[in-house]
């Protein structure tokens, strides 16, 4: 059976991508009352990183990134 | 999986050495988070100047040059963001005093981050010897992209020596479960390549 290798990656980036942004929203969760410099930096932080996951996932999804060929 | 507990120093009395690691910790916090501004003003300085060109030219990609491979990049950014994910985790371990899977994420975060080099260099020698473009050859979009990329890609390799680094001295007793600044530092700055990269992914392959 022959699986075009780029379904493959999307594939793949929609899973990870997933993933990835449940577990730093899992993350962000758990550390949201800690208190320090260095915590709200890491809460920061791991906001975007959920941003970015969920970018690559709707990358991989190809609702972004989606653009005509050229002729 | 087994569980070790975390080697201890003399984090338990209040010595001269702990006492001068609590007064210097802020500062030294401090300290790496200007460092880290100071990455990100660099960072913003090279966007804006990719931002201003590319507008200022007619249209984008410039002719001849093929939009970059989003579903290789997504793949690869998924790589990155998920070593942040296992870093995270490897410095609540740290702190929870459970070295074992302390090392097992730390571990997968070196391997994820040289994972992604490994992604960059595969995009890398595809847009060289496939697509010919280049870094000198190509006009604002190769120049910027090498430019870019590659100066995310040597923060990201100076990211993996340093956990490299990180790991070998958590293993040898350097920290301790009340005295690990080190590992604070290195997950802020692994975090920061990761977030740098959010931007990038944005800016060169999707819009």
């Amino acid at each position: 059976m022959h699986i075009d290798p780029a379904v493959l990656e999307r594939t793949i980036a929609i899973i990870g991508g997933i993933i990835v942004a449940i577990v730093s929203a899992k993350a962000l969760k758990d550390d949201w009352n800690t208190p320090g410099l260095d915590n709200q930096v890491f809460k920061l932080m791991l906001g975007l990183l959920f941003i970015g996951a969920i970018v690559a996932a709707l990358a991989g999804a190809n609702v972004l990134g989606n653009f005509p060929k050229a002729a | 999986m087994a569980v070790a507990s975390l080697p201890h120093g003399s984090s338990a009395g209040h010595d001269g050495v702990d006492q001068l690691y609590a007064d210097t910790r802020a500062l030294r916090l401090q300290g790496m988070l200007l460092f880290l501004v100071s990455d990100c003003i660099l960072f913003s300085s090279f966007i804006f100047a990719y931002l201003y060109m590319r507008n200022s030219g007619q249209g984008w990609p410039p002719a001849g040059i093929s939009r970059l491979d989003v579903a290789f990049a997504s793949v690869n950014s998924v790589v990155l963001f998920g070593s942040g994910a296992t870093m995270h985790y490897a410095l609540e371990n740290w702190k929870h005093n459970n070295f074992g899977r302390y090392a097992l994420f730390m571990l997968a975060t070196i391997v994820l981050g040289i994972g992604f080099l490994s992604g960059q260099a595969y995009e890398y020698t595809n847009l060289i010897f496939k697509e010919h473009v280049t870094w000198a050859g190509s006009g604002i979009f190769g120049a910027s992209f090498f430019t870019l990329t590659g100066m995310h890609g040597f923060h990201v390799s100076v990211g993996v020596l340093y956990l490299i680094i990180l790991f070998l001295q958590s293993v040898h007793g350097v920290y301790t479960k009340d005295k690990y600044f080190g590992l604070t530092a290195g997950t802020l700055y692994w975090h920061f390549v990761d977030v740098i990269w959010v931007v990038l992914f944005s800016i060169f392959y999707l819009i």
